[in-house]
């Protein structure tokens, strides 16, 4: 199999993500059916460290920070990084250098990847405060 | 030329490797800002640590875990010294990445000919 270009797969997943952002900036996940579920927390009632990104990334789209934050707290700390990470992938693949990064240790990779799992299990507890981080919980205090 | 890491034939000015990333070219590289350890320029592997959160966080599987958990093996490996090592667990990650991006689009998938027939049958809500 030809592999595809460089440029070719680029622009394939620049498009592509333009098209989900667009949709996400015109479609409330919220409330309307155009995104799937989450299939954990279809098939289990659980959420998943991930629920509520895509609600979240609505609400950074309409300039709404505060609830972004509600919806998934940790995917708002996290997309800084995963832009610039992006970013940095693709210059690598376009010009053989990627954006200045910095070293992280296996550890700190590890700590991550517990922090992930951990904020899995804690939005999940019917605990207060746990019980906040559920996607769109801490919307009820404002 | 022909990569040292892997062997796939790359474009002669290519500044990595099309097949695996591998740095080509002596002095391309950006050295790593690592202290204590010193790993010669040129050896990065990548780590696929954008890629292992973006699936676990999006495709929203335990899939994306193991990922993470081999994106840091790369590192450790790296300081380690261990390239042959660390681009083993390059592959696994790269692996698990692929694993979680297509159960999450399997999932899509799956959802959108279930709304289909719930608009076919009347009963989508």
């Amino acid at each position: 199999m030809k592999r595809l270009s460089t440029r070719t797969m680029l622009a394939g997943g620049l498009f592509l993500g333009t098209v989900g952002l667009v949709l996400l900036r015109v479609y409330d996940p919220a409330s309307s059916g155009v995104f799937p579920p989450c299939p954990l927390h279809y098939l289990t009632g659980l959420y998943c460290p991930g629920c509520g990104s895509l609600r979240a990334i609505h609400q950074l789209l309409l300039g709404n920070l505060r609830d972004a934050w509600a919806m998934n707290p940790l995917t708002c700390l996290l997309l800084p990084f995963l832009i610039y990470g992006l970013a940095s992938q693709a210059l690598l693949r376009l010009r053989g250098r990627g954006l200045p990064q910095v070293f992280l240790p296996a550890a700190s990779i590890r700590a991550l990847c517990a922090v992930i799992v951990l904020f899995g299990i804690l939005r999940n507890l019917p605990i207060h405060p746990f019980d906040l981080l559920a996607p769109g919980a801490m919307l009820r205090l404002w | 030329m022909f990569c040292p890491q892997c062997g796939a034939s790359n474009a002669d000015n290519a500044a990595v490797c099309a097949q695996c990333g591998r740095t080509l070219q002596a002095g391309a590289a950006t050295p790593l800002p690592v202290t204590g350890t010193v790993i010669p320029p040129g050896t990065t592997v990548e780590n696929y640590l954008v890629f292992a959160i973006l699936t676990t966080v999006l495709c929203c599987l335990p899939a994306g875990i193991p990922a993470i958990v081999y994106s840091a093996q790369v590192n450790g490996k790296l300081l380690q010294g261990d390239l042959a090592g660390a681009q083993a667990a390059a592959n696994n990650a790269k692996m698990w990445c692929w694993i979680s991006l297509g159960l999450g689009l399997a999932w899509v998938g799956v959802v959108i000919v279930l709304m289909m027939f719930g608009v076919l049958s009347g009963l989508h809500h």
